[in-house]
C-alpha cells in the first residue's frame, strides 16, 4: 500500500512546486497562510466547496485579502488562494474543479497560488479522476484542470519557471 | 553549445561570411520541399544555423521520454488502449462528428464542419467581424498553422497575437514551425536575444532566459486582458460532452480560453473520440510521450462554454461568453479513405517519433519537415492536407524505426513513409535507362519508374553478385587516382574515374569508402567447410545467407556458422537471396514484396525440416521480425518466418539456457586477444525488433567490461550515408556515435569497438581506423576445444581481418589526401 500523501509530496516537489503540511484548523491554516503571504499586496481567494466553510472563511481576515474584486483588482493581485478538487500522487498534480467563482482567476493570473489540498483527496494517478467511483464521479461532470507544478517554458533556451500562469505554486497539505 | 551556436550564426551573417558567400537560405525560402533542390538546400541551412540547438533540446525531450515512461506501470497496455480507442473513433467518424456538434450545441455553443482551410478561415474571421474583433490572442495550434488563419486575419486588419512563447518567436522572425510540439526548438537563448533587439526597442540586456521571458510576459498579458477572441486547438475532443482536453505548460491556452470574451477552438476532426472518460490514457501517455514529463503543467478537461465570466477591464466593458468550434477536415476525410494515409490519423501530435530520430535531432523540421508538419510522421500529414510532393522531405526517414516503440498509439511510422516514397516513385517521369536498368534487375514493373539511384540501392544484391565474382576489378573502384596526377588537386573525395561515374550516375558520394567485395561469398566459403556429423544434433539452423553477409562481411557468416556448429548445432546455409530490405528502403514496395516471396520460398524447406533461421544482418533480420507483416501474402506466412527468426548472439542464449549452461562456462574470457574492453554499437533496427540486449548480457556474463552506444542511430543507415545527397547530413548523425566511442576510451585506453549492423560498421570505419568486429567474430575466439582444421581457418581469417582493415586505412589516406 502505497503512502499516497508522500508520494504525492515528492512528485509534487520534483515538478517544482512547494509542498507544505498543515493542521485542519482555521488558525493553523490562517497562521501558515500568513507566513506565506508576508509582503502580499493583494490576495484573492475562492470559495469553499469540498473543505469546510469556516476553514476558508478564516483566511478572509488576513492583511492584504481583497473581499470582492473587481477583474482590474485581479489583475494586479499577486497571491490567488485556490481550493483544489483533488491531488494526484503519481505526478504530483492538483487538480481543480471550475464552477465556484475565482477558481479560474485564483489560479492562473497572481504570481503565487497558494492551493489547498485536502490529504483524503488524493487519488493515486490521472486517470482515477476519471472513474465514476472516485469523489463522486465529479472529475468527470466538472470542467477541471491538473497543475503540476508552477507555469514553465523551454522555449526561451533554459527552462524558465514563471510564464503566463503562477511563477510558485505552494500547496497546503491538509492532514 | 552557445559557442558552436555563436559561431554558426556568426558564419551566416554577410559580414562575416565574406563577399563571396552567398546570401543563407532561411527557413520560410525552403519551406515547401516539393522541389528536391529546397530540401538539400534546407539540410544545408539547418546544419549550418540550426543543429547545434535541435541536436540538445530533442535529445534532452527523448532522455525524459525513456525515463518517464519506464515509471508507467503499465506502459504498454496503456498504448493499446488508446490505439483500440482511436481505432473506434477513426472509424466511426462522420457519427462523432454530429454527436459532438449536439453536445456542444445543448450547451449552447457553436459548431463549424470546415471542408477546407478556406472555410475554416472564412467562419473565424466571420466571427470576428460579427464580435467587432480587433484583437485576436492564440494559443499553440499547429492546425491553425495548416490553415494559415494568421494571413487571413491579419489582411482584414485583425491583429493576431501569438501568446505561445514559441509562436511567439516565429511571429517574430516569420518562420514556420521546427517542431509539432515545440515550434522554436531550433532557437537557442542566444538567437532569441538577437531577434528580440532587432524586433523591440529596449535598452533591457534580455541575456537570459527569465529576462526573456519576463520581458515576452509583459507584452502578452496586456494583450490577454484586451483580446477580443481567444483561439486555441484541442488536443482532443470528446463527443458525448463536448468536452476539450488542452495540454500546455505556459498557461498561455487557459488564459486564452479565459480572459477574452470569445473562444474559438479548432481542431482537426480525428481529435474527436467518443467518451470524456476515454480521454483517460492518452493524458497519462501525452506528456511522458512528448516532453517527458509525467503530466504536463496544465491539463485542462473543460466544456465550452464555461460559466467562469470573461474578463472585463476599464476599458473594455464585459460581454457575454461565447464558443465555437471549427472541425477542420481539409482532406482528413480522404486520408482515412486512403489505406496508408489512414494510419496518420491516430497521431495525436507527441512529437516522441521527431525526438527518437537521428536525423530529425540533427536537422530538425526546418529541413525534416514542410510548411506545417515534420519530421516522420510530416509526411504523411503534409501528404493527406496538401499535395503528394509536399510530402519529399520523408525521404529523411531511413527506415531505422526507431519510432516506432516511441509512438504512444502504435503507428508504423517507417511503413507510412516507404509508401510515400513509393508514391513519389511512381510519380517520376519514365525513361528508357530506367527501363533498361529494371528490367536487368528483375525490379518489379511498377517499380521502374523510379530514380536511377533508388534502382541501384534497392537492387544492391545484382550489382553486389557481379562485384563478387569480379571482385579484383570492382574492388580497384575504390583505389582512387594519387593527389599529385590529379587535374583538380582541391578535388575532395576518390577522383578514379569510376567513382566520378558512380557519384554522377547513382549518386553513391565519392568521399565514402565502399566496401570491399570478398573473393569468394560466404556462401561459396561455407561450402569448403566440411560440416560435422549430424547425429546427436537435435537443433537444428539455417543460416539465412543474406546479401550483406554473402557478398560483403562475410567473416561474419563465418563466425556464426563455426560457433553454432561448436554448440552442438546442424547448421546449414540456404542460398543468398534478397529478402526486400534494400528495395523497401527505397520505397520500392512492389519490389521489396518480391523479393520477400523469393527469400521465405528458398527457407519453406528448411522450415519443413523444422529448422530454426539465423540472420546476421539485423536489418534482414528485421524484415522477417516486422516488415515482412506488410510483405507477405498473409499474416500465416508472417508468423511462419517471424516465429523462427534469430539474431545469432540471440540463438546462442537460447541455446545456452536449453542446454543448462553459463556463459561463462563455455566462453573463456581469457582467450580474448582483444582485451575485456568493449564498445558495443546495437544496430537500430535490432533494438526495435528486442533483439539487442541479448549481446550486451551474454558480453557482460562471460566477464566483459561493456560500454555500449545510446545513439538511436549511428547515421548510416544502409544506402543512406553514401547517398550524395545526404552524406553530409549522415557524418553529422554519425558524429554522436563517434563522441561515445572516444568518451569511452578515456579512462583505460581504446576498446574493442563491437558492431552488430554492417552498414553500422561502415560508418564506424568513417571516425576510427579501427578493427571493428562482430559479436559472433569476438565470441568464437572464445570458446573450447578448437580442433586442428578450425584453427588453421581462424588465422586465415585473421589475416583477412586484417588485411581489409590495412585496405580500409589505405584508402582513407587516399581520399583525405586530396
Amino acid at each position: 500500500m502505497i503512502d499516497l500523501a508522500a508520494t504525492f509530496e515528492e512528485n509534487a516537489m520534483d515538478a517544482a512546486a512547494m509542498v507544505w503540511r498543515c493542521k485542519r484548523t482555521p488558525v493553523a491554516l490562517r497562521d501558515v497562510v500568513a507566513l506565506a503571504t508576508t509582503k502580499a499586496r493583494g490576495i484573492v481567494l475562492t470559495e469553499a466547496e469540498f473543505l469546510p466553510v469556516s476553514l476558508v472563511d478564516g483566511l478572509r481576515g488576513l492583511a492584504g485579502v481583497i473581499p470582492k474584486p473587481h477583474d482590474d483588482e485581479l489583475a494586479t493581485a499577486d497571491v490567488g488562494i485556490t481550493e483544489a478538487f483533488a491531488g494526484v500522487a503519481s505526478t504530483g498534480s492538483v487538480c481543480i474543479a471550475m464552477g465556484r467563482p475565482l477558481v479560474t482567476a485564483t489560479s492562473l493570473l497572481m504570481p503565487l497560488n497558494i492551493l489547498l489540498l485536502a490529504k483524503e483527496r488524493i487519488v493515486e494517478r490521472p486517470r482515477d479522476l476519471f472513474d465514476e467511483e472516485v469523489l463522486n464521479g465529479e472529475g468527470l461532470k466538472r470542467n477541471i484542470v491538473f497543475i503540476t507544478g508552477p507555469s514553465a517554458t523551454a522555449d526561451m533556451g533554459p527552462l524558465v519557471v514563471g510564464v503566463h500562469g503562477p511563477h510558485r505554486v505552494l500547496i497546503l497539505l491538509l492532514e | 553549445m552557445a559557442e558552436a551556436e555563436t559561431k554558426s550564426s556568426a558564419s551566416v551573417t554577410p559580414a562575416a561570411a565574406g563577399p563571396a558567400a552567398p546570401k543563407p537560405d532561411t527557413p520560410r525560402e525552403v519551406a515547401n520541399k516539393s522541389d528536391k533542390n529546397h530540401l538539400l538546400r534546407a539540410i544545408r541551412m539547418s546544419l549550418d544555423i540550426e543543429s547545434a540547438t535541435i541536436r540538445a533540446n530533442t535529445q534532452h525531450f527523448n532522455r525524459g521520454r525513456y525515463k518517464t515512461v519506464g515509471e508507467l506501470p503499465d506502459y504498454d497496455e496503456l498504448k493499446d488502449e488508446a490505439r483500440r480507442i482511436k481505432d473506434k473513433s477513426i472509424a466511426n467518424l462522420p457519427e462523432l462528428i454530429q454527436i459532438v456538434k449536439s453536445s456542444i450545441r445543448a450547451r449552447g455553443g457553436h459548431v463549424f464542419v470546415a471542408n477546407t482551410a478556406a472555410d475554416a478561415c472564412r467562419y473565424v474571421l466571420d466571427v470576428c467581424r460579427w464580435r467587432a474583433a480587433k484583437m485576436v490572442v492564440k494559443g499553440k495550434s499547429i492546425t491553425s498553422e495548416e490553415i494559415r488563419l494568421n494571413h487571413v486575419l491579419e489582411a482584414e486588419g485583425i491583429q493576431v497575437v501569438e501568446s505561445d512563447l514559441a509562436e511567439f518567436i516565429l511571429q517574430l522572425a516569420d518562420e514556420q514551425p521546427s517542431h509539432i510540439l515545440a515550434p522554436a526548438l531550433h532557437y537557442s537563448r542566444e538567437r532569441i536575444t538577437a531577434l528580440f533587439k532587432r524586433k523591440f526597442e529596449t535598452s533591457l540586456p534580455l541575456d537570459t532566459g527569465e529576462e526573456l521571458t519576463f520581458f515576452a510576459r509583459q507584452i502578452l498579458r496586456e494583450k490577454f486582458l484586451q483580446a477580443d477572441v481567444g483561439i486555441t486547438g484541442a488536443n482532443l475532443i470528446a463527443a458525448d460532452t463536448g468536452t476539450l482536453m488542452l495540454v500546455e505548460s505556459e498557461g498561455n491556452i487557459r488564459l486564452a480560453s479565459f480572459a477574452p470574451p470569445v473562444h474559438i477552438a479548432i481542431a482537426g476532426i480525428e481529435k474527436i473520440i467518443p467518451t470524456r472518460q476515454e480521454m483517460a490514457p492518452f493524458m497519462e501517455l501525452l506528456a511522458p510521450s512528448a516532453s517527458g514529463q509525467r503530466l504536463s503543467v496544465y491539463t485542462s478537461f473543460i466544456s465550452p462554454p464555461i460559466n467562469d465570466p470573461p474578463f472585463a477591464m476599464p476599458s473594455k466593458p464585459m460581454k457575454p461568453r461565447e464558443f465555437h468550434l471549427v472541425l477542420i477536415d481539409n482532406g482528413r476525410l480522404r486520408m482515412r479513405d486512403d489505406p496508408v494515409l489512414h494510419e496518420a490519423l491516430n497521431c495525436i501530435r507527441c512529437g516522441a517519433c521527431l525526438n527518437s530520430c537521428a536525423n530529425f535531432q540533427t536537422v530538425g523540421g526546418h529541413a525534416f519537415g514542410g510548411e506545417t508538419y515534420s519530421g516522420g510522421i510530416g509526411g504523411s500529414w503534409e501528404a493527406g492536407t496538401g499535395k503528394l510532393e509536399n510530402a519529399r522531405f520523408s525521404e529523411l526517414c531511413t527506415g531505422c524505426t526507431r519510432c516506432v516503440n516511441q509512438c504512444p498509439v502504435r503507428i508504423d511510422i517507417p511503413w507510412l513513409n516507404a509508401n510515400l516514397g513509393s508514391r513519389l516513385n511512381h510519380a517520376e517521369p519514365p525513361s528508357l535507362t530506367k527501363s533498361v536498368l529494371g528490367s536487368l534487375t528483375n525490379a518489379d514493373q511498377v517499380d521502374r519508374a523510379s530514380p536511377i539511384s533508388k534502382m541501384f540501392f534497392g537492387n544492391y544484391h545484382h550489382f553486389a553478385k557481379w562485384g563478387s565474382r569480379f571482385s579484383s576489378i570492382a574492388n580497384s573502384v575504390d583505389a582512387g587516382i594519387p593527389a599529385g596526377l590529379r587535374s583538380d588537386p582541391e578535388e575532395k573525395g576518390n577522383t578514379s574515374f569510376a567513382r566520378v561515374m558512380m557519384e554522377k550516375w547513382v549518386g553513391v558520394d565519392r568521399r565514402r569508402t565502399l566496401p570491399a567485395f570478398p573473393k569468394y561469398t560466404f556462401v561459396q566459403q561455407a561450402q569448403q567447410i566440411e560440416p560435422p556429423s549430424s547425429k546427436g544434433r537435435e537443433t537444428k539452423v539455417v543460416i539465412f545467407a543474406e546479401v550483406f553477409t554473402n557478398y560483403g562481411m562475410t567473416s561474419r557468416g563465418l563466425a556464426t556458422l563455426k560457433l553454432l556448429r561448436e554448440l552442438g548445432v546442424d547448421v546449414v546455409v540456404s542460398e543468398c537471396v534478397p529478402e526486400g530490405r534494400a528495395a523497401l528502403s527505397q520505397g520500392m514496395i512492389a519490389t521489396a514484396k518480391q523479393h520477400a516471396r523469393m527469400a521465405t520460398r528458398e527457407l519453406d524447406s528448411y522450415v519443413n525440416d523444422g529448422r530454426d533461421i539465423v540472420i546476421v544482418e539485423p536489418s534482414s533480420l528485421s524484415m522477417f521480425r516486422r516488415d515482412f507483416a506488410h510483405l507477405l501474402d498473409s499474416k500465416e506466412r508472417y508468423e511462419r518466418f517471424r516465429s523462427r527468426a534469430f539474431e545469432p548472439v540471440e540463438y546462442v542464449i537460447r541455446i545456452l539456457s536449453k542446454a543448462g549452461r553459463k556463459a561463462e562456462e563455455v566462453f573463456d574470457i581469457s582467450k580474448s586477444k582483444v582485451g575485456q574492453r568493449l564498445f558495443y554499437h546495437a544496430h537500430c533496427q535490432q533494438k526495435t525488433i528486442g533483439a539487442a540486449d541479448a549481446t550486451v548480457r551474454l558480453l557482460t556474463d562471460i566477464g566483459f567490461d561493456v560500454a555500449t552506444s545510446n545513439v538511436e542511430c549511428c547515421g548510416m543507415a544502409g544506402s543512406f550515408g553514401y547517398k550524395k545527397d545526404f552524406y553530409d547530413l549522415s557524418l553529422a548523425v554519425g558524429s554522436d556515435l563517434f563522441g561515445q566511442v572516444v568518451q569511452n576510451d578515456r579512462d583505460g585506453g581504446a576498446r574493442q569497438l563491437i558492431a552488430s549492423g554492417t552498414s553500422c560498421t561502415e560508418q564506424l570505419h568513417a571516425g576510427f581506423e579501427r578493427k571493428i568486429m562482430h559479436p559472433m567474430e569476438l565470441l568464437v575466439t572464445l570458446i573450447e576445444p578448437q580442433k586442428e582444421s578450425d584453427k588453421v581457418t581462424q588465422d586465415a581469417e585473421d589475416a583477412e581481418v586484417e588485411a581489409d582493415v590495412e585496405a580500409l586505412k589505405r584508402s582513407k589516406r587516399d581520399a583525405s589526401s586530396s
